[in-house]
C-alpha cells in the first residue's frame, strides 16, 4: 500500500540466502546422538487378510508390528455428513491390508540401509482378496468390500439440487460428455520425514516432522499417543514442498513418535521417492458424467453431473474422504451465472492409498470438466469458445454474487479478466495463423479456461462437516524486541510461499520497522500461537490478518509510552513509520522498546500490562471465503504423427485482490501452472487390475522439467476483497487449477474438425494417437465406398 | 568397510564407508554437509548434484568408494566462487527458488551451464536444465536467472572449462539431393531368431496378463507328451530352473531369473493336472522372491498336437500370470512378446536337442537368455518400465 | 532406498578385472559410470555380490584416431564425445548422438561401453553404433574377440558378452566426406528415454546404406530394403507408406500406434539426409 517494503512492495525474499548456500534445515538433515534409522516393510499386495508376520529370532526392539505398538491409537477421522462411513487407519497394518505400500512392519537400525536389510528378513503371509481398483466398478461388486463392516464401498454420497428441472426444461442445446482424471502423486522434492526424541529437561516428546500444519499434527499425535498436548512439541523446520501431501496426520509420524516415546531416544524416518510414488498416489482421480443445458446462443441454463472420486482405502485426518467430493459439488458451477444445477458426488473406497487434498483440491478436476463443457457448447452453437465463456461469466455488476451452489463470490470482474487473457494471447493473430496452417504440418489450437477459487474459507463453511479440527480464528503474536525490532510468530507454516518475507511486509505496513529487523518465526508449536496451518490458500489472508491485528494492538501501547517519554498527552501523538510523533517533538519505537525493557523507571505509571507483545487472532468479516479468480489462455501445436504437444504460448490474467508481494504471487501461480501441466500432459500413477501400482520411479512417473514448461506471461487485476484485511485473497493453489482445462481445450480446438475430442488426463502421445486412429477408422467406415 | 580418501571443498577428508554407501550419504551423514539433498536416489531429479573433479554428477548414484582421490565440491564450497555469487543473486532477484530443496543441485547445474555454454539462449538453457527438477517455481525464474548470468563474456571467467559446448543446431532437412547409388553387399543379415515359433498373441484378461505361443519338437506326439511329464528333464531345459522336489501332481523348486543386472529368485510350487486323453496339461503355480518380496501366480496350459503327420509335434501354450510387489511396480510395455518367443525357442531348442540322437550334451547354453518360464514376461515388464515410462 | 550389501574392488588393469569377473561366477558386475546400474542398486533390483569398478582404468579411457576408424575406449564418457575433444572426422554423428543422451550430469559419468553392455533397447548407442557399423572389441580370459555392434545386443538387456568378458573398446569406421547421417528420437520429455528412435547412414562413395529403427522390444532392427530403396531412388522412396511397411515388417509385434510412431521417427531421420 503506502510503504515501499509494506503490502504490495516488490521485495526480495528474506529466506533466500540460507537456501542459496545450502544451509536450509530440513528434517532429514538432522542427526542426533544415538539416533536410529527407521524403515517400513510395505505390503506387496493390494488387498488381503494378513495371516501372519514372522520376525527373525532376536529381533525384539528392532522389528515392530501392530501388536508391538502398545498404547498407540489408529487414525480415525470423524465427519458429520449424513451417511458418511468412517475408516480406521492403523499405524501398521492390522488384520487386513488395503493397498500396496501399506506399512506392515517397522524396522530400526543404525543406518537406513541396515533397516532395509532387516525388513527383508521379515516373512509375511497374506491371504489375497480381489482388489477394488476401479472406483466406478466398486459399485457393481458389493460383495468385495474394502471395509467389511460397511454395506458397500462408498465413503459418502452427496446429492445437491437447485432449480435444475425448471432451468433444463426447454433448453435448445444439450451436450453430454465424460471426463476422467488419472491418479497422481504430489511429489514435493522432499518427501515426508520425521525425527522424534524425548527431551528430559522439558519433559516433552519433541517431534520434528515435515509438515504444513504443526499445530494440527500435535493434536492428532497427542490423541494417537494418549499424551497431554503440553508434553508434545511439534517442530516443522524447512519443508521441501508440501502441496497438500503434508497437511494430514501420517501413520509414519505416529510410528516414529511412538518409538521415541517408548525408548526415550532419537529415531529418524525419511520417506524415499519410491515410497512416495507408491504410497503417495493420492490425488486428482475423478470421473465425471456431465450434461449441460444451454440456449441457442450458448448461454448455460443448467448442469447435471455425476462425480465419482476414487478415494483409496482410508479417510485422511483431519480432512476426511468427504472433502474431495464435497469440494467437487460446491465448485463445479465455477465462475458462471446459471440457475439450474443437479449433482450427485460420490467417493468410493478402493484398494489404493487414501485420497489427500492436493493443491487445488477437486477444482483442477471440476475446472477441466466444466471448461470442456463450455467449449463443447460453443462448438455446438458455432461460436468462439472465449465469447461463449465470456457471456456466461458472472458480470461485475452482479457482485457480490450467490451462485447456484450457494457459494458467495465476494468481488471481481471475471469478464474483464477473460478479455485481458484474450488480448494478451493475441487471439486474432493466432486464429489467422491457424487458418493458414503450419508449414511443418502441425496443427495449432487455442484454448481458454476461467475459474474462481474459494480461499481462506473458515468455520462457517467447514463446521457443518463436523471434522476433527475446524479452522476458525488464526493467531499471531508480535513482540517488539528491546532494540526496537519485531518478532512475528505465526502458527501457519511457510514452505516456499515466502511468508518469512510477506508477513514481515504486513508487519512493516503497520509498524514501519525495517524488514531486516523483523523476524518471522513459524513451524514450532513451542514457539508460535495456534493455527490449523497452511492449506486452502489461506495463510496470507489468515496469518496476515492476525499479524495486522497484533501490530494494530501494539500501536496505542507504543503511543502511550512514547507520549509519556515526550511528556505530552497520549491523545496528541500518532504512530508513523516507526516514530511516535507529538505536537513538538517525536521519539522512536526503538526508544520506547528501550524504555519498556531496560528503563522501566521512565514508563508511565498506568502503562498497558500487555507490554510490547500482543497475541491476537483473526478471521475475515465474512468467512465463507474470499474468491481469487483467473483466466488462462494457451496456444499449442499438435504433431499429428507423433502425438507430441508443444505449448507455444501461455498467458494468465489473474486477480487475487491486493498483492502483498507481486513477485511471490507470480511465483505461486507459475509453480502451480507447472504442476497443472504435469496433470494435463505427463503425470499418472497407473494401477493394474490387481491393484499393483505401475509407476514407482521417476522414469515411470514423469514430472515436468524446464523443457516442458513454457515461459508463462502473467497480468494482474487487483480487486480488493471487501471481507479481508487490505483486501488480500489467497493465491497458493490457483495456478494448478486451470492448466489441464486450457490445454485440453487448446488441443481440442486444434483437432475437433478431425473428429477428435480429448477428455482423459494425462494427454499422452499414445492417448492422442489412439484417438486420431479411432477417428480415422470412424471416418473410413462412414465414407461411401 | 573401505577407507574413502578424497578432497571435499578443498579439504582432504577420509572416512570408513560401506561399499554400498553413495557419495550423497557420505557427504550428508558423515561429513554433515547437508546442502546436498536427496530427492529421488535414482538419478532423475538432480537435487544431489555436486561437482566431481570439476564436473556436475549425481551423488546419489555415485559410490563414495568410487571417489577415491577425487575432488568434490558441494554447495557449501562455493562461497568464494564469483560465478556462484552472481547466480545466487540472480536466483533471488528472479525468484528462482521457493522451498529451496532443489536449489543446491540447481545452482551447481546452472553454474556448469553458465561456464560451458556461454551466451546460451532460453531454449538451450531449458534443455540443459532438464536434469534438475523443481516442483515449486515453474522454472521461469530459474531460467531467467541463468540467462542473466550466462552472458557471452563469461567464456573468459576463471574456472571455465577448456572446452565449451559445441553449437546446438538442430540438423535441418538436407537441401541438396543425395547422389543415388547401389548398395554394396553389407554383412549377411542374421537369421531370424525363434523361427520355429508361430506368431504369438497376447492380451489382458481381468487381473491377468495372458499370452499364447507354440513351438515344434522333432519327435512324435506320444514321446513328447511323456517327456513333458519328466519334471527333472523339463527343469533341465528351462534356463534358471531348479527342481527341489516333485511327485506326480506337484513340483517344488525355484527359478533364478536374471535380466541384465537385475536378478530375482522365485521359490514356489506348482500343481500339475495332465489330461492324458486330450494330451492337455494345466500347470498352476505360485512363487515368491524373498528379497524383493515380489509374488507371482500363474497358469500354463499346454496341448500336444501332431504336426506334419505324426513325425513331429506342436506344443501349444497358453499362459496367464500376474506379478505383485516391487518387481511389478513399474509401467508395463508390450515388449514382453519378443522375449517370450526367445525363451520358448530356447526351451524348444533344448527339448529338441534331447530328442535328437545323442543330443543330451547339445543344449543351448542356458546363460544366453537368463530369464525363465512364465515369469520372465512379467519380469520384463518391470525391468522395462524402469527405463521407460508406460505407453498408455 | 539403499542398496543391498556388496563387495567392491578397483582392479589395477583389465586382466585383473576379467579374473575377478571369472571368479564371480555371474555374481560380479562391472561398474564404470554407474548411471544405469546405480539406480538399480539403490532400488535393490540389482543385487551383485561384487562390484568391479573399472572407471579408473586408463586403458579404457582413451580415444584414438586410426586411419580408417575412431577407437573409443569402453570407459569414455558421453560428455567427452559431446565436447568434441576430437574433431571426429568421418564420423560426425558421434557427438550429435552423445549430446542428447539423458542429462549433462549423467553424460559426465555414463560411458559408451556401459551403455552397450547394459543393452537398454531405448538407449542411443546400441542404435547409433549399429547404424554406423561399429565393432566392439571384447576381452575375456580366453583372449580378445570382435563383434559387430548390431550382433552384440541379442535382446533387451541381453548381449553377446559372456559372464567373464568385458568390452574394451568400440571401433567406429570413418565415412567419406559425402556421407550423410540422420538421427531422430522422440522423447516425451527432454532427456528421457525415447518412445521411438531412428538412425540412417548413407555413404554414396563406399555404397553403404543403413537404416535402423530403435526403442523396440529388443535390439534395434535394420531396415535393409528401405535403405537400398532410398540409396537407389532418393527422396521418392521415403513415403510414409514405405517406411511404415518396413517398420511393420521389422517389428510386427508393435501396436499399430507404435508402428506409426516408430515409422515417423525413421522418416524424420531420413529427412535429415534427403531434401523433401
Amino acid at each position: 500500500m503506502g510503504r515501499e517494503d509494506g503490502v504490495g512492495g516488490h521485495v526480495l525474499r528474506k529466506e533466500d540466502d540460507r537456501f542459496l548456500r545450502g544451509r536450509g534445515s530440513y528434517v532429514s538433515d538432522m542427526v542426533l546422538p544415538g539416533q536410529s534409522e527407521v524403515a517400513f516393510l510395505r505390503s506387496p499386495v493390494a488387498h488381503g487378510y494378513l495371516r501372519s508376520i514372522r520376525k527373525p529370532a532376536g529381533s525384539d526392539g528392532t522389528i515392530f508390528t501392530y501388536e508391538d505398538l502398545t498404547g498407540l491409537n489408529s487414525i480415525v477421522s470423524e465427519c458429520a455428513v449424513p451417511g458418511f462411513k468412517m475408516s480406521e487407519l492403523p499405524p501398521l497394518a492390522r488384520g487386513k491390508v488395503r493397498f500396496v505400500g501399506e506399512a506392515l512392519a517397522m524396522t530400526v537400525a543404525p543406518t537406513r540401509a541396515a533397516a532395509e536389510d532387516l525388513a527383508e528378513q521379515v516373512e509375511i503371509d497374506i491371504d489375497e482378496l480381489p482388489a477394488i481398483v476401479d472406483a466406478r466398478a466398486s459399485r457393481a461388486t458389493p460383495a468385495v468390500r474394502v471395509h467389511e463392516d460397511w454395506d458397500d464401498n462408498l465413503f459418502v454420497t452427496l446429492n445437491y439440487e437447485n432449480g435444475f428441472e425448471a432451468q433444463a426444461r426447454g433448453a435448445k442445446v444439450v451436450v453430454k460428455r465424460t471426463v476422467s482424471l488419472a491418479r497422481q502423486t504430489m511429489s514435493p522434492l522432499e518427501g515426508k520425514a520425521v525425527v522424534a526424541y524425548w527431551d528430559d529437561r522439558a519433559d516433552q516428546l519433541i517431534v520434528y516432522t515435515s509438515t504444513q500444519v504443526p499445530h494440527m499434527i500435535r493434536i492428532g499425535l497427542a490423541e494417537a499417543l494418549g499424551l497431554d498436548e503440553g508434553r508434545l512439541r511439534v517442530v516443522s523446520p524447512d519443508v521441501g514442498g508440501g502441496f497438500g501431501y503434508k497437511c494430514v496426520l501420517q501413520p509414519e509420524e505416529l510410528c516414529v513418535a511412538w518409538l521415541a516415546l517408548t525408548y526415550r531416544r532419537p529415531f529418524r524416518y525419511i520417506e524415499d521417492r519410491r515410497e512416495h510414488l507408491v504410497v503417495g498416489a493420492v490425488a486428482r482421480q475423478h470421473h465425471y458424467e456431465l450434461t449441460a443445458y444451454a440456449d441457442e446462443t450458448g448461454r448455460l441454463l443448467a448442469l447435471d453431473a455425476e462425480i465419482m472420486v476414487d478415494g483409496g482405502a482410508y479417510s485422511s485426518w483431519p480432512f476426511t474422504a468427504g472433502l474431495e467430493p464435497g469440494q467437487a459439488v460446491g465448485n463445479l458451477p465455477g465462475p458462471y451465472d446459471f440457475r439450474g444445477y443437479r449433482c450427485k458426488s460420490m467417493c468410493a473406497a478402493t484398494n489404493k492409498p487414501g485420497f489427500l487434498p492436493y493443491r487445488g483440491v477437486a477444482r483442477t478436476g471440476v475446472c477441466l470438466a466444466l471448461e470442456l463443457m463450455i467449449d463443447a457448447i460453443a462448438r455446438e452453437v458455432g461460436r468462439e469458445p472465449w465469447e461463449v465463456r465470456h457471456d456466461n461469466l458472472v458480470a461485475q455488476a452482479q457482485m457480490p454474487y450467490d451462485n447456484v451452489a450457494r457459494k458467495h463470490y465476494d468481488s471481481g470482474d471475471y469478464q474483464k479478466c477473460l478479455r485481458m487473457a484474450r488480448d494478451k494471447i493475441d487471439l486474432d493473430t493466432w486464429r489467422a495463423r491457424q487458418r493458414r496452417g503450419e508449414p511443418d504440418g502441425r496443427r495449432i489450437g487455442i484454448g481458454f479456461a476461467s475459474f474462481c477459487e474459494q480461499t481462506a474459507h473458515g468455520a462457517s463453511v467447514l463446521a457443518s462437516w463436523g471434522l476433527p479440527v475446524i479452522p476458525g480464528y488464526d493467531e499471531a503474536s508480535v513482540r517488539i524486541t528491546p532494540d526496537g525490532g519485531a518478532e512475528v510468530r505465526v502458527g501457519v507454516h511457510s514452505h516456499g510461499q515466502g511468508m518469512e518475507t510477506t508477513l514481515a511486509q504486513v508487519a512493516n505496513e503497520i509498524l514501519g520497522i525495517g524488514l531486516d529487523k523483523i523476524r518471522v518465526i513459524h513451524g514450532d508449536t513451542g514457539a508460535t500461537p495456534f493455527s490449523t496451518g497452511t492449506y486452502a490458500s489461506r495463510s496470507i489472508v489468515m496469518a496476515g490478518g492476525a499479524v495486522i491485528n497484533a501490530c494494530r494492538l501494539l500501536v496505542p501501547r507504543v503511543e502511550a509510552i512514547g507520549a509519556h517519554l515526550m511528556q505530552c498527552a497520549t491523545a496528541t501523538v500518532r504512530y508513523e513509520d516507526g516514530r511516535i510523533v507529538g505536537p513538538q517533538s517525536s521519539t522512536t519505537l526503538k526508544e520506547v522498546a528501550y524504555a519498556w525493557h531496560r528503563r522501566p523507571d521512565r514508563l508511565p505509571p498506568d502503562c498497558d500490562l500487555g507490554g510490547l507483545e500482543a497475541t491476537v487472532s483473526y478471521k475475515p468479516k465474512v468467512d465463507t471465503g474470499v474468491f481469487s479468480y483467473a483466466s488462462h489462455a494457451a496456444v499449442v501445436a499438435v504433431d499429428l504423427e507423433l502425438g507430441h504437444i508443444e505449448i507455444l504460448d501461455y498467458v494468465i490474467a489473474e486477480d487475487c485482490g491486493t498483492m502483498v508481494n507481486p513477485m511471490v504471487v507470480e511465483g505461486q501461480t507459475l509453480g502451480g501452472v507447472a504442476q497443472g501441466i504435469g496433470t494435463a500432459l505427463y503425470e499418472e500413477s497407473p494401477y493394474d487390475e490387481n491393484g499393483q501400482p505401475l509407476a514407482s520411479t521417476l522414469a515411470d512417473y514423469l514430472l515436468p522439467g524446464a523443457g516442458e514448461v513454457p515461459s508463462v506471461r502473467i497480468e494482474h487485476l487487483q480487486t480488493p476483497s471487501p471481507y479481508s484485511e487490505f483486501g488480500i485473497k489467497g493465491v497458493g493453489e490457483g495456478g494448478a487449477i486451470a492448466p489441464p482445462a486450457v490445454l485440453f481445450n487448446a488441443v481440442n480446438d486444434a483437432l475437433h474438425d478431425l473428429g477428435v475430442e480429448m477428455s482423459e488426463t494425462p494427454l499422452t502421445p499414445h492417448r492422442l494417437l489412439a484417438a486420431l486412429e479411432r477417428a480415422r477408422s470412424r471416418t473410413a467406415r462412414t465414407e461411401p465406398a | 568397510m573401505i577407507l574413502a580418501q578424497l578432497t571435499v571443498n578443498g579439504r582432504p577428508v577420509s572416512g570408513q564407508v560401506e561399499p554400498r554407501t553413495h557419495l550423497a550419504d557420505f557427504l550428508r551423514e558423515q561429513l554433515r554437509l547437508t546442502g546436498t539433498h536427496l530427492g529421488c536416489e535414482h538419478g532423475v531429479c538432480g537435487a544431489c548434484t555436486v561437482l566431481l573433479d570439476g564436473v556436475p554428477v549425481r551423488s546419489c548414484i555415485t559410490l563414495a568408494a568410487a571417489c577415491q582421490g577425487a575432488e568434490i565440491q558441494t554447495i557449501e564450497g562455493f562461497d568464494d566462487d564469483p560465478v556462484m555469487g552472481e547466480l545466487r543473486q540472480a536466483f533471488s532477484r528472479e525468484h528462482g527458488l521457493q522451498c529451496g530443496f532443489c536449489t543446491p543441485g540447481m545452482l551447481i547445474a546452472a553454474r556448469d551451464i553458465v561456464l560451458r555454454v556461454p551466451g546460451a539462449d532460453e531454449a538451450r538453457i531449458r534443455t540443459e536444465l532438464a536434469g534438475n527438477l523443481c516442483r515449486c517455481t515453474g522454472y521461469r525464474g530459474i531460467v531467467r536467472a541463468v540467462a542473466s548470468v550466462a552472458t557471452a563474456e563469461r567464456s573468459a571467467a576463471p574456472g571455465a572449462p577448456a572446452v565449451t559446448a559445441a553449437p546446438f543446431a538442430e540438423p535441418a532437412a538436407a537441401r541438396a539431393e543425395m547422389a543415388r547409388f547401389t548398395v554394396a553387399a553389407d554383412r549377411p543379415a542374421l537369421a531370424p531368431v525363434a523361427a520355429a515359433a508361430a506368431p504369438a498373441s497376447s492380451g489382458e484378461e481381468k487381473g491377468w496378463t495372458t499370452f499364447a505361443d507354440s513351438f515344434v519338437i522333432a519327435a512324435a506326439p506320444e514321446p513328447v507328451w511323456r517327456m513333458l511329464a519328466d519334471f527333472p528333464l523339463v527343469a533341465a531345459c528351462l534356463p534358471g530352473a531348479e527342481l527341489t522336489g516333485h511327485d506326480g501332481r506337484t513340483v517344488k523348486g525355484s527359478l533364478r531369473v536374471r535380466l541384465g543386472p537385475i536378478s530375482a529368485a522365485f521359490a514356489g510350487s506348482a500343481a500339475i493336472e495332465r489330461d492324458e486323453a486330450a494330451r492337455t496339461c494345466l500347470v498352476k503355480g505360485a512363487g515368491s522372491d524373498g528379497a524383493s518380496r515380489s509374488r507371482t501366480r500363474g497358469e500354463l496350459t499346454y496341448r500336444v498336437v501332431p504336426e506334419d503327420g505324426d513325425r513331429s509335434t506342436r506344443v501349444l501354450i497358453d499362459v496367464r500370470y500376474n506379478l505383485q510387489g516391487p518387481l511389478a511396480q513399474f509401467s508395463r510395455s508390450g515388449i514382453a512378446l519378443e522375449l517370450a518367443r526367445r525363451l520358448l525357442a530356447d526351451f524348444a531348442a533344448n527339448l529338441n536337442a534331447r530328442v535328437s540322437p545323442g543330443g543330451q550334451a547339445a543344449t543351448v547354453p542356458a546363460a544366453r537368455l537368463q530369464a525363465g518360464r512364465l515369469l520372465w514376461s512379467a519380469l520384463w515388464a518391470w525391468a522395462r518400465g524402469w527405463f521407460r515410462s508406460g505407453k498408455t | 532406498m539403499k542398496p543391498a550389501p556388496f563387495d567392491y574392488m578397483r582392479p589395477r588393469d583389465t586382466s585383473e578385472a576379467i579374473a575377478a569377473l571369472a571368479q564371480g561366477g555371474g555374481e560380479a558386475k562391472l561398474i564404470a559410470g554407474g548411471q544405469s546400474l546405480g539406480p538399480m542398486l539403490n532400488l535393490r533390483l540389482a543385487r551383485p555380490k561384487l562390484l568391479i569398478d573399472i572407471s579408473g582404468l586408463e586403458a579404457l579411457r582413451t580415444m584414438d584416431e586410426e586411419s580408417e576408424a575412431w577407437r573409443l575406449g569402453a570407459a569414455v564418457t558421453h560428455a567427452r564425445i559431446e565436447d568434441r575433444r576430437h574433431d571426429f572426422r568421418g564420423c560426425p554423428l558421434l557427438p550429435t548422438v552423445a549430446r542428447d543422451i539423458a542429462f549433462r550430469s549423467v553424460r559426465n559419468r555414463g560411458t559408451v561401453g556401459g551403455s552397450m553392455a547394459h543393452a537398454d533397447p531405448a538407449a542411443d548407442w546400441p542404435l547409433a553404433l549399429a547404424a554406423l557399423g561399429a565393432t566392439l572389441l571384447l576381452q575375456g580370459p580366453g583372449g580378445d574377440r570382435q563383434i559387430p555392434a548390431d550382433d552384440f545386443m541379442a535382446a533387451a538387456f541381453t548381449t553377446a558378452l559372456r559372464d567373464d568378458e568385458m568390452i574394451a573398446a568400440v571401433r567406429v569406421p570413418k565415412f567419406s566426406p559425402s556421407a550423410r547421417f540422420g538421427y531422430f528420437k522422440f522423447c516425451r520429455k527432454v532427456g528421457e528415454f525415447p518412445e521411438a528412435s531412428g538412425a540412417a547412414v548413407f555413404d554414396p562413395e563406399t555404397r553403404i546404406a543403413r537404416v535402423f529403427v530403435g526403442a523396440l522390444s529388443g535390439a534395434p532392427a535394420s531396415l535393409p530394403g528401405l535403405a537400398r530403396d532410398v540409396a537407389e531412388r532418393g527422396s521418392p522412396a521415403v513415403t510414409a507408406e514405405a517406411v511404415l511397411a518396413a517398420v511393420t515388417a521389422a517389428a510386427p509385434t508393435l501396436s499399430i500406434i507404435e508402428q506409426r510412431m516408430h515409422a515417423e521417427t525413421v522418416r524424420r531421420a531420413l529427412r535429415q539426409i534427403l531434401p523433401t
